[in-house]
């Protein structure tokens, strides 16, 4: 269902009549240039210290009622692995809709020498036939590249079509794009002052009346419209597409411009439009029927409150078969089955099975025939990007929440997520934008966000050291909220020994070296409502032996684990860690006979008001060292201007974390202990 | 048998090597029919119960048989019945059938059902089968397809069978039997039906050989029970699965020869007459040889030059139809076009060694040690590399990869797709590997060298100063030869400034957290002959640690010589040999000024170990305000064998231990 809305709205419009370019004096296409002596002789770019290569030129000529595009590079190849660059991807091929002509490319060397791509090479990749094709599209490899080639190509794209297919400009390259120019001619209903001679429809039949974009560009950069009836947008050193660790959704931080044609150019109308079809839909699917009455007045008693009634109807629908997370069935065997398309609520409970999207609108169904308020909510998942009311596509909206009124609270639930815990939601679901319905009608949303303490893990264990170093002990990893639903979720695709096997893995990665993890065995993996408990027994050699002493890292969790944002001085992007939570460790050090501490490293307290807390104390008693270590980070997204003060948190809880425990075998002179 | 696709192409060993593939031989691009009833033999292999051996594993194959038909013409048809039961969630994947089909390979039919734990059966149809190009990469265009079924009602418990029928390719008289998969087998079988009078040979590796039966004239049946997963999941430092795997090889027509050395000839001659002509050199071949040759003053010189030529003019590109598979292009062709996969680079030095009077041979290899096994004469492989005739009494010690060749000629082996490696040396995968020289009469399956330690490894030097707040300031020079010089290259050439300083980066602030990388620079990076030299200046902040009235440092700044093999550390029985990775030397030598009012109360211990295989010395001296570390560890081969699993423990052991080691200084 999910994709369908995407395709749909990429199939977008049909025009009804033929129509006749009004703005054929437009320019359509780039011609190859002549590079000048610097752009020949350039081995580096200062705007780009030590890229690989340089884009010099980006062109892209989009003509919607000649329905053609052009498209135009030139690119500086720097280094090496900038030849890699030579290798062209046509990302279309020739058949009955899409003709590439026009095709042209040539390398130039330093000393101006032209290499042109042989026609015939071109001709042979544009009539090779689909089952000789590895590459969904056309190959090309400009001929004898070497460091300071200057690579130059060219196609067009004839659309064979009635469809008019309004162009998404991908600003941002691999490389810095040094001069960029992208021209897009709309239909000419769309050019101002121009006579309708032609209409447009959706696939739903509606006139298409406006032409709109969605658009991230620089600050002062914006679409132009040119009276020859072209809209154009022209751009200089263009910095490559960002790259940091934490960074959100590519979606949300990658500049573009995404043109598209719409029946409505009021985003007020159009999402009440929009919203008001998909609360229909909604409602038509989870309507509340005799049979999910039936269903419903079987899981709950007349006698239940509304939180109990919602807790059974939602535990009902979460132990169905969730196919996003087992199988989604094959149609032959739907059909030998003698299953049917999914078309209404009791369908998914009859047959027990459903993906999200349909257990969602099943429990819908269900909580309003148990006579709660409950009504959808559908969002934009974090983990893809952000909601924005100005692209007017209902295609962003992925995933179907479900709002339910309990005692007069609105409370937003997450039945589609599997093994989600009442109340609590998968984080790519809170703080999600979207729409909801309503009493009122329709209305965006925005969830609410998860309380950062909700997701725990504490780590707790007893570890006996010998004089050596050698250790042997166990540990309980205590998880609730995100952390135990990943791994529940793991558990329905794998059986408890291959959930033993992952565990493990991620076990090497925060172990001190030299000691390994194995799990002993979970609690609570099928039970969503409980914490998810981790029986862990650890063995190996930890610290450092010298003559007289035992040195052992402080910290037993972080002696390995990479602490971010240290290594990173500046920002372009915001951080997005997905969700907060609080991570709480507490390891008593069973000492050596005969060995006690000689130093003992200082209590650590870093407070970063409003947002995290770090803590690490240390307590010695006769026989024992236990280290208690917690981290409380309330915040999930932060923009980049609060950057300095997240890496000043994070350096200090990097400092703190190395401290060492030094025991030693004789009283030290000058030693309190 | 899809593992005999693997020839001549690197990349698709990864892909077919999949579990999937492997367990899967046949393959079609329709569902021909419709029949929902699974047939008989499905039927028949779903009563197997699972054996009690199967232990954890995920899917367990109750029956596999392949039949191939050989006709008058020595073509041959392949039929392929499996049935693979699921038993876990996760064993679904060993229930997509797929298979790799060709233009010249083509596929009859492709046919699945599956039988659901409760008896209900179903059959595929169309929709639930998908094609798609074996490779995707840009710079590896390929004819070849694999077609993957999703089952219908593939759970646990269901068993799921696949029928598929292709002919193999009209000019390969060999058939791979991968008799070993990641998970157990039951049953397994194959038949061979030859024309009357035909003939076979057939050779086994990791396995004893098992006698077939004839069921019928020239019809042979070899049938084996119960073959256990070869799973290597848990296992580190292991060798290649495929060098670990049981496989069989059947050859009929003229590649059935009987005798090992002279099945290994005749398929060098067969190769060898594939390429015929393909390495002519033309006259601008020839005058490049020559202009690129002009003047040298010895072999090294002349050997270099031109090799250099094709490593940094020659682009990998590969451009695969069919029999292009394992069939070079022109030299002609690849010379003009400047690009070319290994077999085609191989041609091209070949057609340009013999122009300045050089004789050089084409050599099958695979880029994993231990898949060619000299006990199995076969066509299993992925790779082209060269072997170059060297004269008699040519010593000079920079040509170190030479092996003497079984008529008496020295070969130096060289490989030109390796654009970091510079003739003379091989990188550690290939050496001590086996290859099939391809070389007319004198045809045969040659072992590659393992080359001596000094030809391999670092050199790091580290000057350091030590603060009392614990920040540590410091210039680290490293020398990089043989097999750490090449991977540092491929680095430098992969990938841009910013992403090698984040690299760099990351890799030291392993050991130094609170690292601030000033930055590096790199000497003699093109010139493939000399070693690698980097320059690293760096501090770290709280790199020692107070502690009362102690100073905490580690003498052993950064880099770590530890490999992780987490099976033997723990001490499991080892089964498997252990990989070293390449022989070398790495030494590295460290001086940290300790800050004013610290003296050094205590060092680590020094560490004097030789395990034949492989050696490690440190030791850390205090001089006045001077903390000196330095250590040598030497590796000898590129594997040990597993009975060697407790010196490599202690070998290690000694590694971690020496690497951990913390200098305690105190305040005076």
């Amino acid at each position: 269902m999910r994709t369908r809305l995407v395709l749909s709205f990429l199939v977008l419009c049909f025009i009804s009549l033929l129509t006749v370019p009004a703005n054929s004096q437009l320019q359509r296409r780039a011609q190859f240039q002549q590079p000048t002596d610097e752009e020949l002789k350039m081995t580096s770019d200062p705007k780009a210290p030590g890229a690989d290569a340089v884009f010099l030129n980006v062109e892209e000529y989009d003509n919607d009622p000649s329905h053609y595009r052009s498209y135009y590079v030139r690119i500086k190849v720097l280094t090496e692995k900038g030849k890699e660059l030579s290798t062209v991807v046509i990302p279309y091929v020739n058949d009955n809709f899409i003709h590439i002509v026009n095709v042209k490319a040539r390398t130039i060397h330093p000393d101006g020498t032209e290499i042109p791509l042989d026609d015939k090479v071109i001709q042979n990749r544009l009539n090779q036939k689909p089952k000789d094709r590895t590459t969904d599209g056309v190959m090309l490899d400009l001929p004898e590249v070497e460091v300071g080639s200057i690579l130059e190509y060219q196609y067009d794209i004839n659309f064979n079509t009635y469809a008019a297919l309004p162009p998404y400009w991908q600003i941002q390259r691999s490389y810095l794009v040094r001069k960029e120019h992208f021209q897009f001619a709309p239909e000419d209903v769309f050019v101002p002052g121009r006579k309708l001679k032609q209409y447009l429809q959706d696939r739903r039949g509606r006139t298409i009346n406006s032409l709109l974009w969605w658009y991230k560009l620089p600050d002062g950069v914006q679409v132009q419209y040119n009276p020859s009836g072209y809209y154009s947008v022209d751009l200089n050193d263009i910095p490559p597409a960002p790259d940091e660790e934490w960074m959100p959704p590519s979606q949300s931080v990658l500049m573009k411009v995404q043109f598209y044609y719409s029946y409505s150019s009021s985003p007020q109308q159009f999402w009440a439009n929009e919203g008001k079809e998909w609360s229909t839909s909604v409602d038509q699917f989870a309507q509340p029927s005799k049979a999910i009455h039936d269903v419903v007045n079987k899981l709950i008693a007349p006698t239940d409150k509304e939180k109990e009634k919602a807790k059974k109807l939602y535990v009902a629908v979460e132990a169905l078969d969730n196919t996003d997370y087992s199988r989604r069935r094959t149609e032959s065997e739907m059909k030998r089955l003698k299953m049917q398309e999914v078309l209404s609520a009791i369908d998914v409970w009859n047959q027990k099975s459903g993906n999200s999207e349909e257990i969602a609108m099943l429990y819908l169904a269900m909580a309003r025939a148990a006579g709660l308020q409950a009504y959808a909510v559908k969002v934009v998942p974090r983990s893809l990007g952000a909601f924005d009311l100005s692209y007017m596509s209902i295609g962003q909206l992925r995933d179907t929440l479900v709002m339910v009124s309990i005692d007069g609270t609105p409370k937003v639930l997450d039945p589609g997520e599997k093994m989600c815990p009442f109340g609590s939601m998968n984080w790519r679901h809170s703080g999600a934008g979207g729409l909801h319905q309503d009493a009122n009608g329709i209305g965006p949303e925005t969830t609410p966000r998860q309380d950062y303490s909700q997701n725990t893990v504490d780590r707790a264990g007893d570890i006996t050291v010998d004089a050596h170093g050698a250790v042997t002990g166990q540990i309980r990893v205590v998880m609730t909220g995100q952390e135990s639903l990943m791994w529940r979720q793991a558990a329905i695709e794998n059986d408890e020994a291959e959930l033993k096997k992952l565990y493990d893995q991620t076990l090497e990665n925060i172990l001190p070296e030299g000691v390994v993890g194995h799990i002993d065995h979970f609690v609570g993996l099928t039970d969503p409502d409980s914490s998810l408990l981790a029986v862990v027994n650890v063995s190996g050699t930890m610290g450092a032996a010298t003559a007289k002493r035992l040195i052992l890292p402080g910290t037993f969790f972080e002696a390995r684990e990479r602490v971010p944002f240290v290594k990173q001085e500046k920002r372009l992007t915001p951080v997005d860690m997905q969700y907060g939570d609080v991570v709480s460790d507490e390891i008593t050090y069973h000492l050596p006979d005969g060995m006690k501490l000689e130093g003992i490293p200082a209590d650590t307290r870093v407070p970063w008001a409003g947002h995290a807390t770090y803590a690490l104390k240390f307590i010695s008693e006769p026989g024992t060292v236990t280290v208690a270590r917690g981290l409380s980070r309330a915040f999930d997204v932060l923009q980049a201007d609060d950057y300095d003060k997240l890496r000043g948190f994070y350096q200090k809880i990097a400092a703190a974390d190395q401290q060492q425990l030094v025991l030693t075998t004789a009283a030290p002179a000058g030693s309190g202990n | 048998m899809s593992n005999r696709d693997l020839l001549l192409r690197g990349s698709r060993a990864g892909l077919l090597a999949a579990v999937v593939a492997a367990l899967i031989g046949g393959g079609a691009t329709r569902a021909w029919g419709w029949q929902q009833s699974a047939p008989e033999w499905a039927v028949e292999a779903a009563k197997t119960p699972t054996p009690a051996t199967v232990g954890d594993a995920a899917a367990v194959v109750l029956f596999d048989e392949y039949v191939i038909t050989v006709d008058k013409q020595d073509h041959a048809v392949e039929r392929e019945r499996i049935a693979v039961r699921i038993l876990k969630p996760q064993g679904r994947q060993y229930s997509h059938c797929s298979i790799g089909y060709d233009v010249d390979e083509k596929l009859n039919s492709f046919r699945s059902w599956t039988i659901a734990s409760d008896g209900q059966q179903f059959q595929a149809k169309d929709t639930d089968f998908t094609d798609h190009g074996a490779y995707d990469a840009p710079i590896l265009q390929f004819t070849e397809r694999i077609r993957t079924v999703t089952p219908p009602a593939s759970d646990p418990g269901a068993v799921v069978a696949c029928e598929t029928e292709e002919h193999l390719r009209p000019y390969m008289d060999e058939e791979e039997w991968d008799i070993q998969s990641s998970i157990p087998i039951v049953r397994e079988a194959l038949e061979l039906d030859l024309p009357a009078g035909g003939h076979y040979a057939e050779s086994w590796r990791k396995f004893t050989p098992v006698a077939p039966t004839e069921t019928a004239d020239n019809h042979l049946r070899w049938e084996i029970k119960d073959m256990p997963a070869l799973d290597l999941e848990n296992i580190h430092a292991a060798p290649a699965w495929g060098a670990l795997a049981a496989r069989m090889s059947v050859k009929w027509g003229d590649a059935a020869v009987k005798g090992t050395q002279e099945q290994w000839r005749e398929l060098g001659v067969w190769q060898d007459a594939l390429e015929d002509h393909r390495a002519d050199a033309t006259p601008e071949i020839t005058a490049k040889a020559k202009e690129l040759t002009a003047g040298a003053p010895d072999l090294y010189t002349k050997l270099s030059r031109i090799t250099e030529y094709i490593q940094k003019n020659i682009r990998y590109f590969a451009v695969e139809r069919g029999i292009g598979g394992w069939q070079a292009h022109y030299a002609a062709d690849i010379y003009s076009n400047r690009y070319g996969d290994c077999k085609d680079k191989t041609t091209l030095l070949i057609a340009m060694l013999s122009s300045v009077g050089i004789q050089a041979h084409y050599l099958h290899v695979d880029s994993r040690r231990g898949v060619i096994d000299p006990t199995e004469p076969s066509l299993y492989g992925n790779h082209m590399i060269t072997a170059i005739e060297l004269p008699e009494g040519e010593n000079d010690p920079r040509l170190a990869a030479r092996v003497k060749a079984a008529n008496g000629k020295t070969l130096l082996i060289f490989d030109p797709t390796d654009e970091e490696t510079p003739v003379g040396l091989i990188r550690g995968q290939l050496q001590g590997a086996y290859g099939n020289l391809a070389n007319g009469a004198d045809s045969q399956v040659l072992q590659m060298p393992v080359l001596s330690p000094d030809l391999g490894g670092t050199v790091s030097k580290g000057t350091f100063t030590l603060t009392a707040d614990g920040t540590i300031t410091g210039d680290v020079h490293q020398v990089f030869s043989g097999d750490d010089a090449t991977s540092a290259r491929a680095s430098i050439k992969e990938y841009d400034a910013k992403e090698l300083h984040e690299r760099i980066e990351q890799s030291v602030g392993v050991d130094l957290p609170n690292l601030t990388f000033k930055g590096f620079e790199f000497a003699h990076t093109d010139e493939l002959a000399r070693p690698l030299d980097m320059d690293m200046h760096l501090s770290a902040a709280n790199y020692s640690h107070i502690s009362g009235p102690l100073l905490l440092l580690r003498p052993r700044v950064l880099g770590s010589l530890a490999r992780t093999a987490n099976d033997v550390m723990a001490g499991k029985p080892r089964a498997y040999p252990i990989e070293l990775g390449h022989p070398g030397r790495w030494h590295d030598s460290f001086d940290i000024s300790i800050p004013a009012g610290y003296v050094v109360d205590e060092t680590p211990d020094p560490v004097d170990l030789d395990l034949g295989f492989a050696s490690y010395k440190s030791h850390v001296t205090a001089n006045g305000g001077l903390l000196h570390y330095e250590r040598d560890y030497v590796v000898k081969d590129v594997e040990t064998p597993a009975a060697k699993a407790a010196d490599f423990r202690k070998l290690e052991n000694a590694i971690l231990e020496d690497e951990r080691g913390t200098a305690v200084l105190k305040k005076q």
